[in-house]
C-alpha cells in the first residue's frame, strides 16, 4: 500500500499540471458572471442617461450612439448580419455599410433600448457557450400582469473587454432577423452590396426626418 | 364590401400573374444555398398574398384593433384575452397530450377546471395560484414528431406559415371540441365570432411592434418570414433553445455569433 500522503501529493500534481495546461479556461472560467454584471451595469447606465423626458432627442440620441458603440459588438454584428456577401463588398462599401448600419440601429433602438433595458430587468442566469462568449438570460416585467418577456443576451469578451454580440427577444435574434432583411435586399438588387447602401440611404434619411 | 371585393379582385390577380420564384443556376453554388437557405419558392406568390394581407389589415383589422386597445378597458381586454385562451385550453391539451408533455398537461387541465369553475373562462383565477398558461398547436405536435417544415407559404388572413403548420391549423380547428359544438347545432356565427375576436386582440397586443418593424426594416416581407420561423422554433422548443438547454445550432444559415475584440478595437 501507499502512503496516503504520497497518493495525494500525485493527484494533486496531476490536477495541476492538468490545470495548467488549459490557461484558456482557467482564465476565461468566470465570464459568465462577468458577463451578467455587464448587462445589469448596461441597464442602470440606460435608465440614468436616456428614460429622463426633460432631455432633448438629438441628446439622447447622441449618449444611446456612445452606449450603442461602447457596448454593442458593432462591426461583429454588421459584418454577420452581411453574411457572404459582407467579402464581396469593396472596402469603400464595408466603411459605408457600417456607418449607415450603427446610424440604424442608433434611431431605432434610441426610444426602444431603455424599454429592454430598464428597470424591470431581472438577470434570471448566465451561461458559458464557450471561451470568448457567455449567454445572459433576463426577463423584463410588464405592468398589468402581462408574461414577463424573455431577452437573451449573448456577450463576447476576450477578457478584459465585454460587447454584445446578439439579442434575443423571445427566441428572435436581432442578428438573424437583420440579416434576412439585409440579404433579401442584396439580393432583388442583382448582389450588389451598393443596392443595400442605396436602401439604408433611403431609410435612415427618412428615419431621421421623423 | 366595395373595399373587400377589390381587395379580393387584387389577390386574385396578383397570384394569377406571379407564379414561382426562379432557382439560380446550378453552378452557382452560393447563391443556390442561399435559395435552400431562404427556403421560399413561392416567394413572388408569398409577396402577393402579403400585399392583400397587408390590405386587409390597414383597412379592417389594424382600425378595429386599435379602438379595441384605445376604448376598452384594460381589465375587459384582459377578460377576452383570458377567454379566448380558455376557449383554446381543449385543443392546447391534446397537443401537450399528443407531444408527451404530461406535466404541462396536468397544467392545462387544472387550469380549464379552476377557470371554469371560478372564473367562468374570463378570469384568469389559475394565473394568479402560479398556473400559467401555454399555448400548443398541432403543428408544433408534428414538429415534435419529426416533421420538418417544408417551404414558407403566406396564407390569405392567417398570415405567414409552411405546409406543416396548414395542416395543422386545419387539424387544430377539426378536433376543437367548442368549434365542432357550434357547427353541430347550427351557431356557425359563434365560430366567425370566436374567430374575429381572437384576431383582433392578438393584433391588439402587437400593434406598436408592428409598427416599429414595419418601420425600421428595409424589406418588410423578409423580416416577417424570418420572425415567423425564428419564433416557432422557439415555440416548438418551449423556450428551452434559450435558458435551458445547450444552444442548439443558432440558426440555419448563420455563421455562430463570433466576437473579435481587434475588429472592435481598430474603429476607434
Amino acid at each position: 500500500m501507499l502512503p496516503r500522503r504520497f497518493v495525494l501529493t500525485i493527484c494533486f500534481g496531476l490536477m495541476t499540471g492538468f490545470a495548467a495546461t488549459l490557461p484558456g479556461a482557467a482564465r476565461a472560467d468566470n465570464h459568465g458572471e462577468k458577463s451578467a454584471e455587464f448587462i445589469q451595469s448596461l441597464a442602470n447606465r440606460a435608465i440614468e442617461s436616456l428614460t429622463d423626458p426633460e432631455t432633448p432627442r438629438a441628446v439622447r440620441i447622441e449618449r444611446f450612439r456612445a452606449m450603442f458603440n461602447d457596448s454593442f459588438a458593432v462591426h461583429s454584428i454588421g459584418k454577420r448580419a452581411l453574411g457572404r456577401y459582407w467579402n464581396r463588398a469593396s472596402d469603400e462599401e464595408q466603411t459605408k455599410y457600417q456607418r449607415l448600419f450603427e446610424e440604424l440601429m442608433v434611431i431605432t433602438y434610441v426610444d426602444r433600448f431603455a424599454n429592454y433595458a430598464g428597470e424591470s430587468l431581472k438577470i434570471v442566469k448566465s451561461r458559458i457557450e464557450d471561451k470568448s462568449i457567455a449567454s445572459v438570460f433576463t426577463e423584463i416585467e410588464r405592468k398589468g400582469g402581462a408574461k414577463p418577456i424573455r431577452v437573451d443576451w449573448i456577450v463576447g469578451t476576450n477578457g478584459t473587454i465585454y460587447k454584445i454580440v446578439d439579442v434575443k427577444v423571445e427566441g428572435v435574434s436581432m442578428t438573424q432577423t437583420l440579416s434576412s432583411d439585409f440579404t433579401s435586399i442584396i439580393r432583388q438588387r442583382d448582389g450588389q452590396v451598393s443596392g443595400l447602401i442605396e436602401e439604408l440611404e433611403k431609410k435612415t434619411a427618412q428615419l431621421s426626418a421623423n | 364590401m366595395k373595399f373587400l371585393q377589390n381587395l379580393v379582385l387584387a389577390l386574385v390577380l396578383a397570384v394569377a400573374v406571379s407564379g414561382c420564384a426562379t432557382p439560380p443556376p446550378a453552378d452557382d453554388r452560393a447563391a443556390l444555398a442561399d435559395y435552400r437557405a431562404v427556403n421560399d419558392p413561392l416567394e413572388p406568390t408569398n409577396r402577393a398574398v402579403f400585399a392583400f394581407n397587408q390590405g386587409v389589415d390597414k383597412g379592417v383589422l389594424k382600425p378595429v384593433a386599435t379602438a379595441y386597445q384605445n376604448t376598452l378597458p384594460p381589465w375587459l381586454r384582459q377578460g377576452v384575452g383570458n377567454l379566448v385562451d380558455h376557449l383554446r385550453a381543449p385543443v392546447v391539451l391534446l397537443n401537450d397530450l399528443l407531444q408527451g408533455e404530461f406535466r404541462r398537461a396536468m397544467r392545462t387541465f387544472n387550469r380549464f377546471w379552476i377557470n371554469t369553475a371560478l372564473g367562468f373562462g374570463f378570469m384568469d383565477l389559475a394565473g394568479g395560484m402560479g398556473l400559467d398558461g401555454h399555448d400548443e398547436d398541432f403543428g408544433q405536435t408534428l414538429a415534435v414528431w419529426g416533421f420538418d417544415a417544408g417551404p414558407f407559404v403566406m396564407l390569405p388572413l392567417f398570415g405567414p406559415s409552411n405546409p406543416r403548420d396548414t395542416v395543422g391549423l386545419v387539424v387544430d380547428f377539426l378536433v376543437d371540441p367548442f368549434g365542432t359544438w357550434a357547427r353541430n347545432t347550427d351557431r356557425d356565427v359563434l365560430v366567425y365570432a370566436r374567430g374575429g375576436t381572437h384576431a383582433v386582440h392578438a393584433r391588439a397586443q402587437l400593434l406598436e411592434f408592428m409598427d416599429d418593424l414595419e418601420k425600421t426594416s428595409l424589406d418588410f416581407y423578409a423580416a416577417i418570414r424570418s420572425l415567423y420561423r425564428q419564433r416557432r422554433d422557439d415555440e416548438i422548443s418551449n423556450g428551452r433553445g434559450s435558458a435551458n438547454a445547450p444552444v442548439p445550432d443558432l440558426s440555419r444559415s448563420m455563421e455562430p455569433p463570433d466576437f473579435d475584440p481587434a475588429l472592435e478595437l481598430s474603429r476607434r
